[in-house]
């Protein structure tokens, strides 16, 4: 499936909208800060706010592609997140797997080469965004509601691996079979 | 001929970027990424709420300053870049303060601030006003664009302060009005440190 990009731009704010919604550039440095942030949030759990709000903001860009294209299977569903993470710079991910579990290779990431060109490698997995990603992906994939899936981060570029692996399961609690 | 905004604005908003091969966009001399401002917006507003009382400063303090590097390290890649090289310098015969007036064309062109220069005293003093920019959608208590602060602090820091990249937290920025409070529009004062 080949991710229809629609740019437009507000002529009046020059607000600057993907496939309708308003997206705006920043860099490595600005997501790198704020992940380093989020983690230095430890008594509100800053790195859990970080997963919950890309999960649930990505799944409501992700249903509305599905729902106006009129996409029905989960390859195809699923191919949506996948292909929006390469069209927004986030790098590159290879995904298998079902409605009940699946892994994602990171092969190439903004966030973690991002992460080594500003600080050098680190002593632990830090791309706690593409793990609500990757739930947003998977629940859009699987039409199962926000927080079906736990996502981990079992290899990280920016400690060292050459690339990332993430392990997806869904929750018991949901109603899913894992 | 000094900076001619609408001209600078209306041909840098038709730059656009798209992740390559390797789902990467690289340009600017960093990585750039385009991000749903409701994502941005989101993560503030449940970041300052979940914050207790005595850290929500640092929590603040922490968003401004992602913005400000990014905005540092990425505004010296664009005023070198090529593109800005092709529209803003050509119009450039008053220095920095030019300069200036081009990089708040360019936050105009590519939707963080619809934004000028209200004041400027070179080299010590400027105050910036916006009449649109993404955190003004921003649901929360208080005045909440720490984007444009950090933006504007990192780029008089470019302006005025040492030769990149020794210059950094030579100025700071503080907001006196916002829309996302019901201001008419957002005002940020630029001052040395």
């Amino acid at each position: 499936m080949a991710l229809q990009l629609d740019y437009t731009m507000d002529d009046t704010t020059f607000r600057h909208f993907l496939n309708g919604h308003c997206v705006v550039m920043h860099s490595h440095h600005y997501l790198a800060l704020v992940t380093r942030l989020v983690e230095e949030l430890g008594e509100i759990d800053g790195t859990r706010v970080l997963t919950d709000v890309v999960e649930e903001s990505m799944r409501e860009i992700f249903d509305d592609y599905i729902a106006k294209h009129g996409l029905t299977s989960p390859q195809e569903r699923g191919a949506v997140g996948k292909e929006y993470y390469s069209a927004l710079g986030l790098g590159k991910l290879q995904v298998s797997g079902d409605g009940n579990r699946g892994e994602v290779r990171l092969l190439r990431s903004h966030l973690d080469e991002g992460w080594v060109r500003k600080w050098g490698t680190h002593d632990r997995p830090v791309n706690h965004f593409t793990r609500g990603f990757i739930a947003a992906m998977f629940g859009a994939a699987f039409n199962a509601p926000v927080g079906s899936f736990r996502v981990t981060e079992e290899a990280s570029i920016a400690a060292g691996a050459p690339e990332g692996k993430f392990v997806v399961v869904r929750n018991r609690a949901e109603g899913g079979a894992a | 001929m000094t900076v001619m905004r609408d001209t600078v604005v209306k041909s840098l908003a038709k730059v656009t970027v798209q992740g390559d091969e390797n789902g990467l966009i690289p340009e600017y001399e960093v990585l750039v990424n385009l991000l749903p401002v409701s994502l941005l917006n989101r993560l503030s507003e449940r970041l300052m709420a979940a914050a207790p009382p005595e850290r929500k400063r640092d929590v603040e303090a922490g968003l401004v300053r992602a913005a400000y590097e990014c905005g540092y390290h990425t505004g010296c890649g664009i005023i070198t870049s090529e593109v800005f090289n092709d529209v803003v310098l050509p119009m450039v015969t008053e220095g920095e303060k030019d300069i200036l007036r081009g990089a708040y064309a360019a936050f105009t062109a590519w939707g963080w601030a619809k934004s000028g220069i209200v004041q400027l005293k070179e080299g010590e003093r400027m105050v910036i006003r916006a009449f649109d920019y993404y955190e003004a959608d921003n649901t929360g208590e208080g005045l909440r664009a720490y984007m444009l602060r950090g933006l504007s602090q990192a780029f008089f820091d470019l302006a005025y302060a040492d030769t990149y990249p020794d210059g950094m937290d030579t100025f700071v920025c503080r907001q006196t009005k916002g829309i996302e409070a019901g201001d008419p529009y957002g005002e940020f004062i630029v001052t040395r440190k």
